[in-house]
C-alpha cells in the first residue's frame, strides 16, 4: 500500500492507501462530527452528519465512506457544510425524545436532579441512563441551533425486558446501525439487523423472537457501542457513568478472558471488552454476570462462628484465634478443598495451607461440585476418620460432611446450606475485589486487577489464608500484598477446560462458581437452560387483593388504573391518597387518587413508572390484583369558592388535579387547569380535564404543544391577564418549586401536595417528614397539600434523593422472565403468559 | 444450424402465423389485459369456436400489450378474407357475436372496431393512424402485442438474437463503441450514458463480473418494464447477454419483482428457450463467450430498485444502499464488477445492435437519443404504454396520444418521475419531453410514470400521497431520508386538513433541501421532489389551504363542504343513493339536500350527478 497525500483544511496529510477522508482528517487533528462511524466498524454512512465538500466532487459526500485519493482538497468547515449538519441533526433528534435538550429549564433541572430518573422508557434525557455518556447529546448541545423545530416523532415501542441482562428502548434508537454493525464483526451472522421499513424501521431480531433465541450470545458489544441509551445492561443501567477503566481477567470460567472492569464508587458495573474484535469477545457470563454476582444481596459480609445452633458475627482477629485453635487440633487430618475458579496465588495457598497442616488438597474443576469423585473418596477418608477437619474455599462439599466433622472452615463469597452448617465461615472478596493472576485454559497467565470494594468485612482470600498461615504459625505465609506471593508460585497446572465455548453459545455457559450453581445466584440465567436447585414453589394466596378492573398505559411511563376498593372509594375526598403494594413483599408506596365512584367501589390512579415498586404495580394487568390498597390517606383539600384556581399538574400531576378541579368548579370558582409535559406526546387526559375546567391551557418544554415551558411560564401569563385567588400545583418537586418561586413573587396563595418518601402513611415512621416554615410536619397525616411558599425545599430534595443508590439497586435485583423461562421450558406451559 | 440457418426457418414458421389462410384471435394478455378479463375472453373465444367447429382451423394466442390500457380487453382477429380487426373492450359476452361476424361471415363488428390492422378501406381507422398511435415510434416494444411472447419463433423472425450475433462480429469494444454512438442512456431515471456505463465496468479488472438486468419496477402507476417483460421477454434477455458478452461478465441476474408472476413466468420459459438454442451457455454461436442468466425475485422493497441495494438483495442480505464510491464497475454484487441496466434500457440494446447505432440516433434530441416509453394514466382519455421520440412536445403526448384531459376538464399539470419526479404546470404545454428540459423545470424523466393532472386533483394532495408511498419505502438507513419523508408527510397531512401553518411552508423546502443534499441514495436525494416542485409552481394551493382554510381543488375532505343546488337539481335521487352515509334526504323530483354533519366528503354524489347539481367548496 502506497501512500498519498490531500490537503484538509489547507492542511497537508500523508496517509496511507485506503484511508477515509474522515480517518485522514483524524490523522490530521481535525474533528468531523459523526454518530454512525466508528473507529472498530467499516464505512456505513448512515447519520450523514459527516459531510465535507471536496473539490471536483458533486454535492455533499460524506467523509466516513469516502476514501482519500491523491491531491483530494477538502474542506470540512464551511457556512453550507454547518448547516446541512445542524439540519441533518436536527431530522435525527427528531426521532430521538430530546425535549431536555431544547428545554429552557434544562441548566437548573439538571443541577436540581443530578442523576436521571429511573424510568421505564427514556422519554427525555432527564429520564435517561445514558445521559451522561450520550454521543448524540454531546453533538447537540455543542451545535446548540435548532432551526427547524421539528417536534419528536416517538415511536412508542415497549421497553423490551424479555432477555437475562439487557433493557432495549428502541424509542432512542437513531438506526446508526452500530449494533448490528459490531454483531456481525464479532459473530459473523449478526443477530440482530434492520427490521422494517421507513418510520418503523428499527433494530431487532429475525421474526421479533427474543433475544435467547436468536443466536444471540450476549457479548453485550452492541450495548458498549452503542451510542445512545438504547441498549443498556440491565444492571448498569442507571448506575451511572464508570469512574474507572481497568484492565482485568475474568475468573468465572477455565478461558480466563481479557476484560476492561469498569468501576464506579468501589463497585464494579461490568467487564467489558477489551477492543471490538472477534478475539476479545466475551460470554454473558463474564459481560453481565460477574458485576451481579458481586451485588448479590446475600453476600457473606462478616467472619461467623458457630455457638451451639447459632452461627455468630465475629471481628476477625478473635475468628481467625478460634479458626487456628481449632484446626491445630486436627493436624495432619485436614483436607483442604478448593475451586479451580480462584487465583493462582490462593490455590498456591491453599497449596501450602493443605501440606504445612499435614493434609491433602483437593482443586475442583470449575464446574464440578460436591458430587464429584474427589469428594466421595474424601467422604470415604472421613468415614473412616482419616480426615477430622476441612478448610473449603466455596461450596464444594456436601452437607453430610460438613455435619459429621467437628471442625469446618468454609472460605466463601455466598452462602449455602454447608456454609450454614459450618464451625467457622470466613467471608472472601472475590473476582474484580481481589487481586493476583489467573492461568487460563490456554496456559497464559493474567493478571486480575483488584479494584472494586468488597462487602463488609470480607477479604480476599490470600488475605484470609495467610492470617490463618500466620495465626498457625505455617512457614511462608508473611505476605502483605498479593504480589508478594506471586513469585514463590513454582508450579500450577493450568485448569481444566469446560466443555463447549460460551462465547458462542449461551447453553455452554459455565454452569458453577466456587461450587454454587450459577442459575442460583442468577436466576435469570434459567433462561438458558442453566441448571439450577430445584425451588419448593411459593404459593401465592389466591383471591386475595384488589382486583383491577382496567389498566392501560395512556402515555409513555404512565399507567392508568380503576381497582377494586370500595371502602376507599366510600370515603375518598379530593386531595387524598393511598398506599398500594402490589405484592405481599412489595414496598408500601403512595399514589394520589385521581377519581373514585363509590357505587361501583373503585378508585382511579395514574401510576408513573419510575423505580422498582411502581414498576412492579406497572406490570400488573386488568384482571390481576394488588396486594394492599391502604386509604384514603391525608388530608383532603378545603374546598371553598376562592374566585380564580390555577391547577398546575406535570408527569402524575396531571391526574392527579383531576378531583381537585372538579370539586373546585362544583364550589362555585373559575377553574384553570394548567398541564405540562416535555412533549406533546407525554400528555394525557386532556379532555377530561376539559370537562371540568373553565380553561385548559397546556405547555410543553419543547413547544410541540401549547405554550413553550412549564407551569412556571403559565401561572405567569395567567396572572398577567387576570387576578388570580389561588394556585395549586402537584407534579414532580422541581417543577412544584419552579412554579411556586413564581407565584411567591406574583403574591399568589399557594399550595402544593408534597411527595417526600413515605412507608406507613399513618404519621407513625417520620420518614415523610417536611419543614413548613418553623413547623415539622408529616406529610402523611398533616399534608399532602402544604403551603407552597413556606417549604423548605432544599431539605425536600436531599430528604427524598437519600436512598438514591438503594433504589438502583433494587431495580437491577427485579427480575421477572417467567414468560421467557417458560418459552426455554419448551413453549409448552398452559400458564397463559 | 447456423444463425442464419434458425433465422430463416423462423420466418417461414412467422410467415406461416401471418399469412391468410388459418383464422386467428390474437388476446392482450399480458397482466393488465388478464385484469381486465383477457382469460374469460380467451375461455369464451374456445367455447364460441367450438360450437362453430372451429377449433381445428383457428389459433388462439395470448400477447402481449399494445399499451391501449383505456381499450382492454384488445382482441385481434384475422378472419378466413385475411382481413385483421382489432376490437376494443371485449368481454366474453361479446365472442359469439364477433366469431360470427368476423371469423365465419367475414365481416368487421363494427361497435368494438377500434382500428384495422394494415392497410384500411373503410371507416374503421388504419391502426398506424390511429390518433394515439401515429406520434409514437415503437423501438423497445417492437413485438409487444405482436408476436406470442412464449415463441421463440416469432422473436428470432423479426430480427431478433441478430443483434446479438452482430455483438459476437463485432467483438466487446465495438459494441461499445456502437453504444456509445447510439447516444443510449439508461432508461431508469438517471439517464447515464449506457456505453459510458459499460466502458468502466469492461476496464475493470476481474476473474468475475456480473451483468443486472433492473427489473425491479416499482413507481406507482408505472408499468413500462411489466409490459415488455411480459410481451416480448427476448427483448431484454437478449440485450443482458450483449451487455455481459462487452464488460466480459459471464452471469447475468435479472432481478424481477415477485409481484410480476406472469413476467417471471416468461423469463423462465425465455431463459429455457435461449438453452435449448445454444443462446445460453458455453461457447455461444462458436463466438467463445459463456453466459448463464437467473433470475432472482425481488421482496417487494422499493429502494431495491436503487443499484446497490438492488445488489445487496441479490447477495441475500437487506435490501438497503452502500456509499458510492466504490461504483458498482469496480465493486459490485458480491464484490466484482458489475453492471446494472434496466429493461427499457436492455430491450433497446438488442435494436441498436440490430439495426445500428445510426438509427437509433436518428431519433431524439441531440443530447437525449432515441425513444421513450411511458405509462401514460390520470385524468387522460386514453390512458396506456406508449413510446415516443425523445423531444416529442408535451402537448403532442397529452392531447393527441392520449386524447386529452378526461371529460374535457382543464389540464393543470403533469406529474413525471413517480415519487422521485415533480410535476409539469400547464404553462410548460409545449415542453419538449427529454432529459434536459425535464430536469430546467424541476422534474425528471424517472422511469417513464406521467400522471395527468385536471383542476380537480389538489396538489398538496398528490404531493401527500407520494410521500406516503416514499415514507413507508424509505429504507431507515440514512436520516435525511428516514425522518425527513416522515416530516415531510406530517407537515403536507397537516395542510391538507386544514392545520397548517405558514412557517410550514418553508420548513418543507427546508428538510426537501436537506434531504437532497445529505440523502445516502437516489430515493431520499428525490424524495422531496414531489413536495419541491409543487411549492414551486403551486405555492398558492399551499397557502389558500393554510391562511383560508380552503382546497382551491376541492379535493381535501377535511376543507371541503358539498350542497346541492336547488335550482338544477331533478331530485333523481341517484345522488341519495350513492351516499355511503345516508347524509342526502329529498322526495322524488325535489331538491334534495345534504347533512353537513353526517357528510364525510366523499364525493360520491358529485360523481353520480347527471346535471352538475353538486356542488364542492
Amino acid at each position: 500500500m502506497g501512500s498519498i497525500s490531500l490537503t484538509i483544511d489547507g492542511r497537508s496529510v500523508e496517509v496511507e492507501e485506503g484511508t477515509t477522508v474522515l480517518e485522514a482528517a483524524r490523522k490530521a487533528g481535525i474533528a468531523i462530527p459523526t454518530i454512525c462511524a466508528h473507529k472498530d466498524l467499516n464505512p456505513y454512512g448512515a447519520c450523514r452528519i459527516c459531510v465535507v465538500e471536496i473539490k471536483g466532487v458533486r454535492g455533499y459526500p460524506t467523509s466516513c465512506t469516502t476514501p482519500a485519493t491523491e491531491g483530494m482538497q477538502v474542506t470540512t468547515q464551511s457556512e453550507p457544510l454547518r448547516e446541512l449538519r445542524n439540519r441533518t441533526l436536527e431530522l435525527m433528534f427528531s426521532g430521538h425524545p430530546n425535549s431536555c435538550l431544547v428545554c429552557v429549564h434544562r441548566e437548573a433541572c439538571e443541577q436540581y436532579r443530578p442523576t436521571a430518573t429511573k424510568a421505564a422508557r427514556s422519554t427525555r434525557c432527564g429520564f435517561c441512563a445514558n445521559r451522561d455518556e450520550c454521543d448524540l447529546r454531546e453533538m447537540a448541545l455543542k451545535a446548540g441551533s435548532n432551526e427547524l423545530h421539528l417536534p419528536t416523532l416517538y415511536a412508542s415501542y415497549n421497553l423490551e425486558r424479555d432477555d437475562p441482562f439487557m433493557d432495549r428502548d428502541y424509542n432512542l434508537c437513531v438506526l446508526c446501525g452500530r449494533c448490528w454493525r459490531i454483531c456481525e464483526k464479532i459473530h459473523g451472522q449478526p443477530a440482530i439487523s434492520i427490521i422494517n421499513r421507513g418510520k418503523w424501521a428499527r433494530i431487532g431480531t429475525a421474526f421479533d423472537k427474543s433475544h435467547v433465541f436468536s443466536g444471540c450470545t450476549f457479548c453485550g458489544a452492541c450495548i458498549d457501542i452503542c451510542p445512545t441509551g438504547t441498549l443498556t445492561d440491565r444492571f448498569a443501567r442507571w448506575q451511572g457513568k464508570p469512574e474507572q477503566e481497568i484492565t482485568s481477567t475474568c475468573q468465572l470460567c477455565p478461558e480466563g478472558c481479557s476484560v476492561v472492569a469498569q468501576v464506579k464508587e468501589g463497585r464494579l458495573l461490568a467487564y467489558t471488552m477489551t477492543e471490538f474484535s472477534q478475539e476479545a469477545g466475551l460470554c454473558a457470563l463474564g459481560r453481565f454476570g460477574a458485576a451481579q454476582i458481586l451485588a448479590n444481596a446475600n453476600r457473606l459480609t462478616r467472619p461467623l462462628v458457630r455457638e451451639g445452633e447459632d452461627l455468630i458475627p465475629m471481628d476477625w482477629q478473635g475468628t481467625l484465634e478460634v479458626t487456628a485453635s481449632q484446626l491445630a487440633q486436627h493436624r495432619g487430618k485436614i483436607a483442604v478443598v478448593a475451586s479451580a475458579s480462584t487465583s493462582r496465588e490462593d490455590r498456591y495457598l491453599y497449596g501450602q495451607l493443605a501440606s504445612q497442616l499435614g493434609g491433602q488438597l483437593i482443586t475442583l474443576a470449575v464446574n464440578a461440585g460436591a458430587e464429584d469423585s474427589q469428594i466421595s473418596s474424601l467422604m470415604q477418608s472421613v468415614e473412616k476418620g482419616a480426615i477430622t477437619a476441612v478448610i473449603v474455599g466455596g461450596n464444594l462439599v456436601p452437607l453430610e460432611l460438613v455435619t459429621r466433622l467437628k471442625c469446618s472452615v468454609i472460605i466463601d463469597a455466598l452462602p449455602s446450606p454447608v456454609s450454614e452448617a459450618a464451625n467457622i465461615v470466613l467471608p472472601a472478596a472475590i473476582l474484580s475485589e481481589a487481586g493476583g493472576t489467573f492461568r487460563n485454559a490456554h496456559c497464559r497467565i493474567k493478571p486480575m486487577a483488584g479494584c472494586s470494594r468488597a462487602p463488609g468485612d470480607a477479604r480476599p482470600e490470600w488475605h484470609i489464608l495467610c492470617s490463618l498461615g500466620q495465626a498457625l504459625n505455617l512457614r511462608s505465609f508473611e505476605h502483605t500484598s498479593v504480589a508478594g506471593i506471586t513469585p514463590a508460585i513454582v508450579n500450577d497446572p493450568p485448569p481444566e477446560p469446560i466443555p463447549g465455548n460460551p462465547r458462542q453459545n449461551v447453553r455452554e455457559l459455565a454452569t458453577r462458581f466456587r461450587g454454587h450453581l450459577l442459575a442460583d445466584i442468577l436466576p435469570s440465567l434459567g433462561a438458558f437452560g442453566l441448571p439450577a436447585t430445584p425451588k419448593t414453589a411459593v404459593t401465592e394466596p389466591t383471591g386475595a387483593g384488589f382486583t383491577i378492573t382496567e389498566k392501560k398505559e395512556i402515555a409513555p411511563n404512565m399507567h392508568f388504573f380503576k381497582v377494586v376498593a370500595p371502602q376507599v372509594a366510600k370515603f375518598a375526598q379530593p386531595g387524598q391518597f393511598v398506599i398500594l403494594m402490589a405484592k405481599e413483599t412489595s414496598e408500601r408506596s403512595p399514589f394520589t387518587l385521581v377519581d373514585w365512584d363509590a357505587k361501583a367501589g373503585t378508585i382511579s390512579l395514574v401510576i408513573e413508572e419510575v423505580g422498582r415498586s411502581s414498576r412492579e404495580l406497572a406490570s400488573l394487568a386488568a384482571g390481576e390484583t394488588m396486594a394492599h390498597v391502604s386509604g384514603p390517606l391525608g388530608l383532603p383539600l378545603a374546598i371553598e369558592n376562592k374566585g380564580t384556581v390555577v391547577l398546575g399538574g406535570g408527569c402524575y400531576g396531571i391526574g392527579a388535579i383531576y378531583p381537585l378541579a372538579r370539586a373546585l368548579r362544583q364550589a362555585g370558582n373559575r377553574v384553570i387547569c394548567a398541564i405540562e409535559a416535555s412533549s406533546s406526546y407525554l400528555l394525557y387526559m386532556q379532555d377530561t380535564l376539559a370537562e371540568v375546567c373553565d380553561e385548559l391551557i397546556i405547555a410543553t418544554k419543547d413547544g410541540s404543544e401549547g405554550v413553550r415551558g412549564g407551569i412556571q411560564e403559565v401561572i405567569a401569563q395567567v396572572a398577567d391577564r387576570e387576578p388570580v385567588n389561588q394556585f395549586i400545583a402537584i407534579g414532580c418537586t422541581f417543577m412544584m418549586r419552579m412554579a411556586t418561586a413564581v407565584s411567591k413573587e406574583l403574591a399568589i396563595p399557594t399550595l402544593v401536595a408534597l411527595n417526600p418518601i413515605m412507608v406507613d402513611g399513618t404519621g407513625m415512621c417520620g420518614a415523610c417528614r417536611v419543614t413548613i416554615g418553623e413547623d415539622t410536619k408529616f406529610a402523611c397525616v398533616d399534608g399532602p397539600i402544604f403551603d407552597g411558599h413556606a417549604i423548605d425545599w432544599d431539605e425536600l430534595a436531599s430528604r427524598r434523593s437519600a436512598y438514591a443508590r438503594q433504589e438502583v439497586q433494587a431495580l437491577s435485583q427485579q427480575v421477572d422472565l417467567t414468560a421467557l423461562m417458560h418459552q426455554a421450558q419448551g413453549n409448552g406451559c398452559s400458564c397463559g403468559r | 444450424m447456423s444463425f442464419k440457418g434458425r433465422q430463416q426457418q423462423a420466418q417461414a414458421i412467422w410467415e406461416q402465423f401471418t399469412q391468410p389462410g388459418r383464422l386467428r384471435v390474437l388476446i392482450g394478455s399480458a397482466t393488465c389485459g388478464r385484469a381486465a378479463g383477457a382469460l374469460e375472453v380467451k375461455q369464451a373465444f374456445h367455447e364460441a369456436l367450438a360450437e362453430a367447429n372451429l377449433t381445428e382451423t383457428t389459433d388462439v394466442v395470448e400477447v402481449g400489450c399494445l399499451g391501449m390500457c383505456f381499450a382492454e380487453v384488445l382482441v385481434e382477429l384475422r378472419g378466413s378474407d385475411g382481413t385483421r380487426v382489432l376490437y376494443q373492450g371485449v368481454e366474453p359476452r361479446h365472442v359469439k357475436d364477433l366469431v360470427q361476424a368476423q371469423l365465419i361471415n367475414d365481416e368487421v363488428y363494427a361497435p368494438l372496431a377500434l382500428a384495422m390492422m394494415g392497410e384500411s378501406g373503410t371507416e374503421i381507422p388504419a391502426f398506424d393512424k390511429l390518433a394515439m398511435i401515429a406520434p409514437q415510434v415503437r423501438v423497445v416494444l417492437r413485438n409487444c402485442g405482436i408476436i406470442d411472447p412464449t415463441d421463440i419463433d416469432h422473436y428470432l423472425a423479426r430480427g431478433g438474437y441478430s443483434g446479438m450475433a452482430r455483438a459476437f462480429e463485432l467483438g466487446p469494444d465495438q459494441v461499445i463503441e456502437e453504444m456509445k454512438g447510439s447516444g443510449l442512456r439508461g432508461r431508469g431515471g438517471a439517464g447515464f450514458p449506457t456505453g459510458v456505463k459499460w466502458g468502466f465496468a469492461r476496464s475493470s479488472v476481474a476473474d468475475q463480473k456480473y451483468v443486472i438486468c433492473n427489473a425491479d419496477e416499482g413507481d406507482p402507476g408505472a408499468f413500462m418494464d411489466r409490459s415488455v417483460l411480459e410481451g416480448d421477454p427476448h427483448a431484454v434477455l437478449e440485450g443482458l447477454l450483449i451487455a455481459g458478452y462487452a464488460i466480459g461478465a459471464t452471469i447475468g441476474y435479472v432481478y424481477c419483482r415477485a409481484e410480476y408472476p406472469l413476467a417471471i413466468e416468461r423469463l423462465q420459459g425465455a431463459i429455457e428457450q435461449m438453452h435449448q438454442e445454444g443462446f445460453l451457455g458455453s461457447n455461444i454461436l462458436g463466438s467463445g463467450f459463456d453466459f448463464e442468466i437467473k433470475i432472482k425475485k425481488g421482496a417487494g422493497a422499493f429502494v431495491c430498485g436503487e443499484e446497490t441495494s438492488l445488489m445487496q438483495s441479490i447477495e441475500g442480505k437487506r435490501g438497503m444502499p452502500l456509499s458510492k464510491p466504490p461504483f458498482p464497475a469496480v465493486s459490485g454484487l458480491f464484490g466484482k464488477p458489475t453492471n446494472i441496466n434496466n429493461v427499457e434500457t436492455l430491450a433497446a440494446v438488442s435494436a441498436i445492435l440490430e439495426k445500428g447505432a445510426d438509427w437509433y440516433s436518428g431519433y431524439g434530441t441531440e443530447k437525449s437519443r432515441g425513444t421513450k416509453t411511458f405509462a401514460l394514466a390520470g385524468k387522460i382519455t386514453r390512458t396506456g404504454l406508449i413510446e415516443v421520440p425523445m423531444g416529442i412536445a408535451l402537448s403532442t403526448i397529452i392531447d393527441d396520444i392520449g386524447g386529452g384531459v378526461l371529460d374535457g376538464k382543464p389540464f393543470k399539470a403533469v406529474q413525471t418521475g413517480g415519487p422521485s419526479g415533480g410535476c409539469i404546470p400547464a404553462q410548460f404545454f409545449d415542453l419538449p419531453v427529454d432529459y434536459e428540459h425535464l430536469a430546467e423545470v424541476g422534474s425528471i424523466m424517472g422511469s417513464g410514470g406521467m400522471i395527468v393532472i385536471d383542476q380537480e386533483s389538489c396538489m398538496v394532495d398528490m404531493a401527500r400521497y407520494f410521500l406516503t408511498f416514499t415514507e413507508n419505502e424509505s429504507c431507515g438507513k440514512c436520516v435525511p431520508c428516514r425522518m425527513g419523508t416522515q416530516h415531510l408527510l406530517r407537515i403536507l397531512t397537516a395542510i391538507t386538513q386544514g392545520k397548517g401553518t405558514i412557517d410550514q411552508i418553508e420548513t418543507l423546502r427546508k428538510i426537501g433541501d436537506t434531504m437532497k443534499k445529505a440523502s445516502l441514495c437516489g430515493l431520499g436525494q428525490t424524495a422531496a421532489n414531489p413536495v419541491l416542485t409543487t411549492l414551486r409552481y403551486f405555492e398558492d394551493e399551499y397557502r389558500a389551504h393554510i391562511e383560508e382554510n380552503r382546497c382551491p381543488a376541492g379535493a381535501c375532505r377535511a376543507l371541503i363542504t358539498f350542497s346541492i343546488d336547488a335550482a338544477t337539481c331533478t331530485g333523481c335521487g341517484a345522488c341519495k343513493r350513492a351516499c355511503p352515509v345516508d347524509a342526502i334526504s329529498g322526495e322524488k323530483k325535489q331538491p334534495h339536500s345534504i347533512d353537513e354533519s353526517l357528510c364525510i366528503q366523499c364525493g360520491s354524489c358529485r360523481q353520480v350527478c347527471k346535471f352538475d347539481s353538486v356542488h364542492v367548496q
